[in-house]
């Protein structure tokens, strides 16, 4: 072994290291010293991996020694299987960790040599505005919330873990109507339609314990109940009626807000004003156009001053609110002077004679954004629009159905639901070149805002000065200190972490309700927020010493201490089960089944997910193996899921892979179905001892995460991957494995946080290049 | 309180008491008395339906032990009794495609709903590739729209235009309702914004046509394929607006999905019958759920996930269990489609005298992950050409595409073979 070597490669790992940060591996040796390290993969790889054993079905001694982009697929699979320790396998015999991460090094440094010499972009294809999008560039045009109305589009599919993979989004006669229908209803509320028929929009409100005590946001002093910001689309009169199961039922209005409450009087008001209720729990009123709060709670007697606090538990809280209907409008007066009204009419006509400029600078205006790219006076884009205006005008005979018809056009235009890039001509075919800036403007805006760009972006890209490197930089910083980076954290955590599926996601446990479902969701979400926010690095994923809680989450993970509804940021002990995500119910709870745990899930999405790691698919016949042995001399149903899964082990077909997925969910067996810490399942003490393949011991939660965080290198590139698949919307193959190590190592000198690895992809020429 | 006119009760009115019951016969009182039918137009037209249920089902609880005429209903097809007139079973047949390719457990459940009507192996076979698209090239042009998608849950297609297009399946009974008969309260309103969606479709197709000779090659057959999507719009609108449809009062449209699955059914199937009855098309799809899917059926008694309940690994109480989950689907959606379109006047017979569904999934014995034999049924008159009442067991081997040429030589459909076929089931 060339020792010298192999400690220079672990002293630039020591000495790398910035202040409390741990990462380690992925730095090129600053030797340049590439002296083969064939001897290790001799000595520990090609005792299977050779031309007679060929296992996995490749042989370390047929690829070309000195051309590592000949087999760069396999190169870069085995990288793979070395960071994450996954390889040698369990029982073989394996170097020390250290040996395993400098040959990771050296192959790495190998294919980025390689790659540097003719780097590429990737290829992307033209990209469709995916429903999440829609609804958020309507909302930052138009200043209205199209929530219903977008939600009728069809679904888009998921493909690597997001809907935003610009090869799968594909159109259909069927997507189109709805992009033509959802155009047509947007633009007519959003401008104010007069002539439209009432209609009902029911609210569920949340059920299960939810209603049983206080919700954030809610009143103080009531408990349960539902708030919802409803938009009324005129000056018209509405009926909302309050769908609950009440044992004694009365109105007061402590918040100036419509609250509904359970006690002996009948007040009821609405921004102060007092209204007059039915039996039936319902009024009719007039309500101004636009947005409104509409809250109903039921008053909590428990807090009633001269409660006892001792006696709480002992007074009954029967009833519950299920929910909210608005019905309407009636009788309508107005447009009313809306937000999205103010968003479209920057101008109002003085005579007919005004009428033509005035839509020409509304329009223009609008399809700026729109478009992303400045809309000429003179051009197609605009006569278009022009020509729907008439078209809308003659047919209702004012001004704003003009103005109606021709928004209905904008959001049916191609230049606003494709993002396209053309190359430009002076390219030749199958050449890199830099997207334009206006066009970067557009990655920029749906990476960080999935949506469009805001007029700061866009001057600054119609003026060609986005791409000099400070102004860029600049703007990821203005863009993520924006709210609108919350959709980051919504569209990216919430389907890395799979967040998206818990409002549907079917468990039976009892404790499951809304409440809890909810506050697993904020938790996650107002975490990984947080890191980013406040540019921790990126490891505290894992191995946080803080969480979000409420006093239901709190309850539920033991956790003493936190009372209350609102979710606020909490310190963990070193000890506590609950740092880092592996400890979040959010994830616990999707990565079972909706009856008992799965630790062959949880393994699974653990090291594709936070490791990086392809699972593959179990082998012919597996399925066939699994029913065969299942005949009732053998002994399926064990007493635990640990001992079922001892089947895997038994069984040399599905050994193979489940070694890597079983014992990693195995450790994770202390927390239940729903994420609760349990000692025992079905009266037998649980046991979550076992082994990684790499020998390493696990017994507990801690002990799987401290496992992790010694594979920090490996989870970094899992991370910066899924995060490069979501900015580019591709999926990503062996060939970007180089520009992702090149991304990791530019964030690395700022402490590897969430804004220094999106500054870092900003940067790169993955995502500002393209092959023509 | 609340009618929309006098003549036509409000949708919403129903809806809004909620009770599943009484949600539905609503939609005959929807329709006005001018709806154009189909047997208005002569000689009543066969209409088609598949119905998929993933995971297969317990098949010993399926198959009838003796074939022909005399035969007895298993205790999974035992609620539809009262149709076995107009019913067949159809035992024996299987799903080659579904076996070819990779091995995984996720792709070959993805494959039986995939192959189900395709019957060619994943990603292959010809434009149109499933039988319900095949028979919509050749009689849904006639109609409004050429065929209706419609899913209990969303993610998955049984339907494909192409053999790398599935067409995607709607869940939501708002949105159907919507595309089915169209948005806006009086004719006049209608009137105007079906004027308006004509010129917005005329207007981007131009654009796009000018548009596509300027970008890259890739891009310009995603552009093309946006183009006769547009096209496609064109064309169901021309004869949306020559339809009676054009004078219905619409009523208040659903307000979304009920979280009730058997509500969600009932919505769903009265939907597609609407569809039928108004002849606004001829021919659906339908997923009762998708491959792979955990969904909890609360009523149904079984409080394990589907596709958990349906590795039963052979254990008497776990097929128990299973069959259990089959009964109830039976239950709760075939049988109810049966019951609504036998109960729907059309021309001189029923809806079910004039219509042909088949019902059934592209898996065997899901512990298996197996696709022989499938369970199949075969229930309607198909417009005089299909009788009721048998067990008809299939060859051994024989492919599921056998009999879909048969079911589309009597809908007038001229192809001598389907997918894989090997010949033709004759039923």
């Amino acid at each position: 072994m060339n020792r010298p070597w192999l400690l220079a490669a672990l002293c630039v790992t020591v000495i790398g290291g910035s202040g409390a940060f741990l990462y380690r591996g992925l730095r090129s040796p600053s030797s340049t010293n590439t002296n083969p390290r064939w001897d290790v993969l001799d000595e520990y790889c090609a005792d299977c991996h050779n031309n007679d054993d060929l296992a996995g079905g490749f042989s370390f001694s047929a690829l070309a020694r000195a051309d590592f982009g000949a087999n760069a697929e396999t190169w870069e699979a085995a990288v793979r299987k070395l960071r994450t320790a996954f390889m040698p396998p369990k029982g073989e015999p394996r170097p020390e960790r250290a040996v395993l991460d400098a040959t990771a090094g050296w192959l790495e440094h190998e294919l980025d040599a390689v790659w540097a010499r003719a780097p590429t972009p990737g290829t992307k294809s033209l990209a469709r505005l995916n429903r999440t999008e829609y609804a958020n560039a309507v909302r930052d045009l138009l200043d209205y919330e199209p929530g219903a109305i977008a939600a009728s589009l069809p679904a888009d599919p998921t493909v690597g873990g997001f809907d935003n993979i610009a090869a799968a989004l594909e159109v259909s006669p069927t997507l189109l109507e709805g992009y033509a229908l959802a155009a047509m209803q947007i633009s007519r509320r959003a401008v104010g339609d007069r002539s439209m028929g009432h209609s009902e929009v029911r609210y569920g409100a949340a059920g299960g314990s939810a209603q049983e005590g206080h919700i954030e946001g809610l009143p103080l002093g009531t408990r349960g109940g539902i708030s919802v910001e409803h938009i009324f689309p005129l000056d018209a009169e509405y009926e909302l009626a309050v769908q609950a199961v009440l044992p004694s039922a009365g109105w007061a209005n402590p918040t100036g807000q419509l609250v509904w409450c359970d006690g002996p009087s009948v007040d009821a008001a609405f921004n102060g004003a007092p209204i007059t209720l039915d039996e039936r729990r319902r009024i009719r009123m007039r309500v101004p156009a636009g947005p409104q709060r509409i809250t109903a709670a039921l008053v909590d007697d428990r807090r009633c001053a001269g409660a006892n606090e001792l006696y709480l538990g002992e007074i009954d809280v029967g009833g519950a609110i299920l929910g909210l209907t608005i019905d309407g409008p009636y009788h309508a007066t107005g447009v009313g002077g809306t937000p999205s009204r103010r968003a479209i009419f920057v101008c109002t006509p003085e005579s007919t004679a005004d009428e033509p400029a005035c839509a020409e600078r509304i329009l223009t205006r609008l399809a700026t954004r729109a478009y992303r790219h400045p809309v000429r006076s003179d051009g197609d884009e605009l006569r278009r629009l022009m020509d729907f205006y008439r078209l809308g005008r003659e047919e209702g005979g004012d001004f704003e159905v003009g103005i109606q018809y021709a928004l209905s056009r904008l959001l049916v235009d191609p230049h606003f639901l494709y993002r396209f890039e053309n190359p430009p001509e002076d390219v030749a075919d199958g050449a890199v070149y830099r997207i334009g800036d206006l066009e970067l403007a557009s990655r920029l805006s749906f990476f960080l805002w999935s949506s469009i760009p805001d007029e700061e972006l866009l001057a600054l890209a119609a003026a060609d000065r986005l791409h000099e490197p400070e102004a860029l930089a600049a703007q990821v910083e203005r863009m993520l200190a924006d709210t609108r980076a919350q959709r980051l954290v919504e569209n990216f955590a919430g389907q890395w972490l799979k967040l998206r599926e818990l409002p549907d996601f079917p468990s039976q446990d009892r404790a499951f309700d809304d409440a809890l479902r909810d506050a697993f969701h904020n938790e996650t979400e107002l975490f990984f927020a947080d890191v980013l926010r406040e540019r921790r690095s990126v490891l505290t994923l894992l191995d946080a010493d803080f969480t979000y809680l409420n006093e239901r989450l709190a309850t539920h993970y033991g956790i003493e201490g936190v009372y209350g509804s609102f979710m606020r940021r909490v310190s963990l002990p070193a000890d506590s089960p609950r740092r880092g995500l592996l400890g979040h119910g959010s994830i616990l709870t999707t990565t079972s089944a909706p009856n008992r745990t799965s630790p062959v899930v949880r393994g699974q999405w653990i090291v594709e997910n936070l490791l990086g790691a392809h699972v593959p698919s179990p082998p012919p016949g597996a399925a066939a193996d699994l029913a065969k042995e299942a005949t009732p001399t053998t002994k399926l149903v064990g007493n635990t899921v640990r001992e079922r899964l001892e089947m895997h082990r038994a069984n040399p077909n599905c050994a193979a892979c489940h070694a890597l997925m079983d014992p990693v969910g195995l450790a994770l067996e202390n927390f239940d179905l729903v994420g609760r810490w349990r000692e025992h399942e079905d009266g037998h003490a649980i046991d979550a001892r076992t082994q990684l393949t790499d020998g390493t011991e696990l017994a507990s939660p801690t002990d799987l995460r401290r496992a992790l965080l010694s594979r920090s290198s490996a989870f970094v590139t899992a991370l910066t991957e899924r995060l490069m698949t979501y900015a580019l919307g591709r999926e990503l193959d062996y060939r970007d494995a180089p520009a992702v190590r090149s991304i990791i190592r530019a964030a690395d000198p700022h402490g590897m946080t969430l804004p220094a690895l999106i500054q870092a992809i900003v940067a790169s020429d993955s995502f500002q290049k393209r092959v023509k | 309180m609340r009618y929309v006119t006098k003549k036509h009760l409000s949708r919403r009115t129903v809806l809004r008491g909620a009770g599943a019951a009484i949600a539905l016969p609503f939609l005959e009182s929807m329709i006005p008395a001018g709806v154009r039918t189909a047997s208005a137009a002569g000689a009543p037209r066969a209409r088609f339906a598949s119905v998929y249920i993933p995971h297969g089902c317990v098949m010993s609880r399926w198959v009838p032990s003796t074939t022909g005429e005399d035969f007895e209903l298993r205790p999974i097809l035992k609620p539809l009794e009262p149709y076995r007139d107009r019913l067949n079973v159809v035992s024996g047949l299987k799903l080659p495609a579904a076996y070819v390719g990779e091995s995984s457990a996720a792709a070959n459940h993805g494959r039986s709903s995939q192959c189900w009507i395709t019957c060619a192996p994943q990603g292959t076979g010809p434009s149109p590739t499933s039988a319900d698209q095949v028979a919509a090239r050749h009689i849904g042009q006639e109609t409004p729209l050429p065929s209706l998608e419609l899913a209990l849950e969303p993610g998955a297609s049984i339907s494909y235009l192409t053999p790398q297009t599935p067409l995607p399946m709607e869940t939501n009974p708002r949105v159907v309702f919507e595309r089915l008969l169209g948005d806006g309260s009086t004719p006049e309103e209608r009137a105007a914004r079906q004027r308006q969606l004509s010129s917005l479709l005329d207007s981007v197709t131009d654009q796009v046509a000018a548009l596509r000779r300027e970008l890259p090659t890739a891009d310009r057959e995603r552009m093309d394929r946006y183009l006769s999507d547009v096209r496609e719009l064109e064309r169901r609108l021309s004869l949306a607006a020559d339809s009676a449809l054009a004078t219905i009062e619409v009523p208040d449209k659903p307000n979304g999905i009920p979280a009730d699955f058997e509500e969600h059914a009932r919505l769903m199937f009265d939907l597609l019958v609407l569809a039928w009855q108004a002849d606004l098309t001829r021919i659906a799809t339908f997923m009762v759920s998708r491959e792979l899917s955990n969904r909890v059926y609360p009523k149904s008694g079984v409080t394990e996930g589907f596709h958990n309940a349906s590795h039963h690994s052979e254990i008497p109480a776990n097929i128990d269990r299973l069959a259990k989950l089959n009964e109830y689907h039976t239950r709760t959606t075939i049988a109810y489609l049966l019951e609504k379109l036998a109960s729907t006047p059309d021309g001189d017979g029923s809806l079910l005298d004039h219509s042909m569904i088949v019902y059934g999934s592209g898996m065997a014995n899901p512990n298996q992950h197996d696709h022989n034999p499938l369970p199949i049924l075969l229930a309607g008159g198909g417009a005089g050409r299909l009788r009721g009442g048998r067990h008809i067991r299939a060859a051994e081997d024989m492919p599921f595409a056998n009999l879909l040429v048969s079911v589309l030589a009597k809908l007038d459909v001229p192809i001598e073979s389907f997918g894989d076929s090997t010949g033709a089931l004759e039923v």
